[in-house]
């Protein structure tokens, strides 16, 4: 029995109400959640009623079945689905209608219109449960009276009373809260799909029928308290595991409900006017106040601010930006208030990038949840047989017995335990991922994460700052310092090669060079005050030596990777780079050995640079010089001898690298989020989230594998059981809604806090 | 045990009274959001404090 959505079926008025006055609204704002590349357009939409395995079914086929949808994929656990549709050859109406046709809701992701039609269910379902349970302990007082009295001799006018009395309070509960079960079952006989829902109103009615017939009979067991009561368990358990859910979600709508509505702008005259956040675009002057959230990546346009971006990086340290620099949309304004300048509007954010590689995550199911899903839905057709065949049994062996034991394996099953299992543990996992930093756009990717053996980094950007720093080497004897960086930045000037910013930076005092010619991979030559200087390798310097083999600089011959700088004299200086680890580096590469990983980097660098990165973080396999094909190839060779890749790179040059790996993570920033093609995107500079991720990947698989574990046993010991007659009916309904709970409840732990795990 | 037959139809209004007062607070909104109504009082924007307090803001 599926505890999946106790808004199944929101009551009639609701839904005739909603779907009436909301259904062109619907389409309208489903299509805003849209996004077009290529020709295809990507919609994610909730749909409402999702339980179950059959259910995402029933809608996969409908939808699949229509011109023009390349792809559907739902997710049961996320009750969400992802759309590719050619606009041209079908309407986004037509899919929602083909999925409202299979009987359910299709509802847009955020606004007003989901948040209203969520609020009415909530309070539906609050009412249903308290009339469940407030009927119930009255039914447990009327039935108990009964039972007790046994065969001592109740009078009989009085137990007749009682059993009516029972009836009168067992009739509205299973008509008003156990409502939901019947309209599922419902939906489901009517699809000829049997699901969750059809066992548990099977067994509600029988019992129902069976107490009303022996209450006018005057004779026989009455189960108006098992009525209530499996009704009362199992929507409480509904709410608390949808509770439960809906806080594993909360990540992505944390990130988007972060956006204030309004944003003050400021008008040209210098009067602040409060504009709804869609209104805001490229250009537009905003005032942010002190603990206010920054609507739309921005630069900032007055003095330096202080501001907290830990809401899309991870990072909990507050982060200081001058005059001119990025914010981004989505962090908190921590200090003064500040102006800045909207560099879009929202929905070409970072922010909305994010949100957007969410919920497409969030929608789509991953392979081993399909096998699972198709595993338990022959399971409730087990079910109805082995309840079928235990009440037959004791109907010849003890016909008392024949009722309570068919009741207890209607209800006591619990298929929807092993259907949650995997996903919800994946949305748990990727829900905290999100948190430190870490999106997850492929759900599949998490699973592949956890078998990791390999961790390949390439070495620019990812372990390195990817800005290098020139230092002064060595330099002939009486030549002043300064001078020479002078000189080298003037050469430098009109490279945008990272080195030469490198050099660039130095220049207090700038110095005009002419004819200036770059020499890819070999340095840049200029003439300065009339003489000719050369910047670059050593060999390349040399070469301008009046008498070759002469060198007058008194240098030695040998920079290393140093760059040299020189005249017609020769070497007059040379420089050294180096290029600094990023903060972290070292322990997360500590951490990861500490794993059982091992690392290994893959550059296009210099060897002697790679080697000395590698020295200072010890990592023992580190190769330079490589190619992109060179890389391809060797990653490709690792995966064929069966070791599985971890691939870090920064996710734009490097495609067809990261595609080989068996799971990539680009290191991704502003609005490179939306393009890097990778399975995993690093929103912040740390490589410690990526060991944490990887322990998270361990952790959920763990958690499947215990989820997994316990609905099978659960199952097959409490049907068995069950089928003896040894579990009472009532039993049943809190051993079914304790499994289901204990599945998600298991799954939740992943999305703890980080930190708290540790 | 006559009594029995008033108790039971008494006991039931209870019942019934009891559905009622939930069902209003239900429809009420008092079970919509436990969350943020807690968290309301902490919230600085929420309103001027009370005079006397800002009084005394002003002298310290």
């Amino acid at each position: 029995m599926c505890l999946g959505r106790w808004t199944a079926a929101a009551s009639a008025r609701v839904e005739d109400s909603f779907m009436e006055h909301a259904a062109a609204a619907t389409v309208s704002s489903v299509a805003r959640a849209s996004w077009s590349a290529h020709g295809v357009s990507h919609t994610v939409f909730t749909i409402d009623g999702m339980r179950c395995a059959a259910c995402s079914r029933a809608v996969t086929k409908a939808v699949s079945a229509l011109a023009g949808v390349e792809r559907i994929s739902v997710n049961v656990a996320t009750a969400r689905a992802a759309v590719d549709w050619d606009p041209h050859e079908v309407a986004l109406k037509k899919i929602l209608d083909a999925v409202t046709e299979t009987g359910f809701k299709p509802l847009p992701l955020a606004g007003e219109a989901a948040v209203s039609v969520q609020r009415a269910e909530h309070r539906l379902a609050l009412k249903r449960i308290g009339l469940a349970g407030l009927g119930m302990m009255q039914t447990m007082m009327f039935v108990y009276c009964i039972f007790a009295a046994g065969g001592h001799g109740i009078d009989p006018g009085i137990a007749q009373y009682l059993k009516l009395a029972g009836l009168l309070i067992a009739t509205p509960v299973l008509v008003y809260s156990g409502a939901p079960f019947f309209s599922g079952a419902l939906r489901d006989l009517r699809r000829r799909a049997p699901g969750m829902d059809v066992p548990v109103a099977l067994a509600l009615l029988i019992a129902y029928a069976a107490s009303v017939v022996n209450t006018f009979r005057g004779a026989g067991e009455i189960y108006f308290d098992s009525v209530t009561m499996f009704i009362f368990f199992l929507l409480a358990g509904r709410f608390v595991e949808m509770s439960v859910r809906q806080r594993n979600l909360s990540a992505t709508e944390a990130l988007a409900r972060s956006l204030p509505a309004t944003v003050a702008r400021i008008a040209k005259d210098g009067s602040t006017k409060r504009v709804d956040l869609g209104s805001i675009e490229k250009g537009d002057l905003l005032s942010i106040a002190k603990g206010a959230v920054i609507p739309v990546d921005a630069l900032l346009a007055s003095g330096e601010a202080v501001v907290d971006e830990s809401l899309l990086t991870g990072e909990s340290v507050s982060v200081t930006k001058q005059l001119d620099q990025q914010l981004l949309g989505g962090s908190i304004n921590a200090g003064h208030p500040i102006r800045v300048i909207a560099m879009g509007c929202a929905s070409q954010s970072m922010l909305a990038s994010i949100v957007g590689l969410l919920e497409r995550t969030q929608a789509e199911r991953p392979s081993i949840v399909r096998t699972v899903d198709g595993v338990a839905s022959w399971f409730v057709l087990l079910t109805l047989t082995l309840a079928t065949a235990a009440g037959v049994f004791w109907f010849f062996a003890e016909p008392a017995r024949a009722l309570p034991a068919a009741l207890a394996v209607l209800v006591v099953t619990c298929p929807c335990a092993l259907s949650l299992a995997t996903p919800a543990a994946m949305a748990a996992a990727t829900a905290r991922l999100a948190r430190l930093g870490l999106l997850v756009t492929r759900p599949d990717a998490l699973e592949r994460l956890a078998r990791v053996d390999v961790v390949v980094v390439d070495k620019t950007g990812t372990v390195t700052r990817g800005m290098p720093v020139v230092e002064l080497q060595d330099i002939r004897q009486g030549y002043p310092g300064p001078l020479a960086f002078q000189i080298a930045a003037a050469l430098e000037s009109a490279s945008d090669h990272p080195i030469a910013l490198a050099f660039r930076k130095h220049a207090s005092r700038a110095r005009e060079a002419s004819a200036l010619k770059e020499f890819a991979g070999r340095g840049v030559e200029g003439c300065i005050d009339g003489a000719l200087w050369r910047l670059g390798t050593c060999h390349f310097v040399k070469e301008l030596l009046q008498a070759p083999g002469v060198d007058l600089s008194g240098l030695s011959n040998d920079p290393g990777t140093g760059i040299a700088l020189g005249n017609s004299e020769g070497i007059v200086a040379t420089f050294a780079l180096t290029d600094g680890l990023r903060p972290g580096a070292l322990r997360a590469v500590e951490q990861l050995r500490g794993m059982g990983l091992k690392v290994a980097i893959a550059s296009g660098d210099q060897q002697e640079v790679v080697d000395e990165v590698a020295r200072q973080l010890g990592v023992q396999e580190a190769v330079g010089r490589l190619t992109p094909q060179a890389k391809l190839s060797l990653v490709q060779q690792c995966e064929s001898a069966g070791t599985r890749v971890l691939m870090v790179g920064d996710g734009i040059n490097d495609g067809p690298v990261l595609a080989a790996a068996s799971v990539s993570c680009a290191m991704a920033q502003g609005s490179a989020v939306a393009q890097a093609a990778a399975d995993l995107l690093l929103l912040n500079d740390s490589l410690g989230t990526l060991a944490e991720a990887i322990y998270t990947a361990r952790q959920m698989r763990a958690v499947i594998r215990q989820n997994l574990a316990w609905a099978l046993v659960y199952n097959l010991g409490a049907v068995p059981l069950a089928a003896l007659g040894w579990i009472a009916p009532w039993v049943a309904a809190i051993g079914m809604s304790t499994s289901s709970l204990l599945v998600v409840l298991n799954a939740a732990r992943l999305a703890r806090p980080p930190g708290a795990s540790q | 045990m006559n009594i029995v037959f008033l108790l039971i139809p008494l006991g039931m209004g209870l019942l019934a009274a009891a559905v009622v007062a939930l069902f209003w607070a239900v429809n009420s909104g008092q079970y919509d959001d436990l969350e943020d109504a807690g968290r309301a009082v902490l919230d600085p924007e929420d309103g001027q404090p009370p005079s006397e307090l800002r009084v005394e803001r002003k002298q310290g």
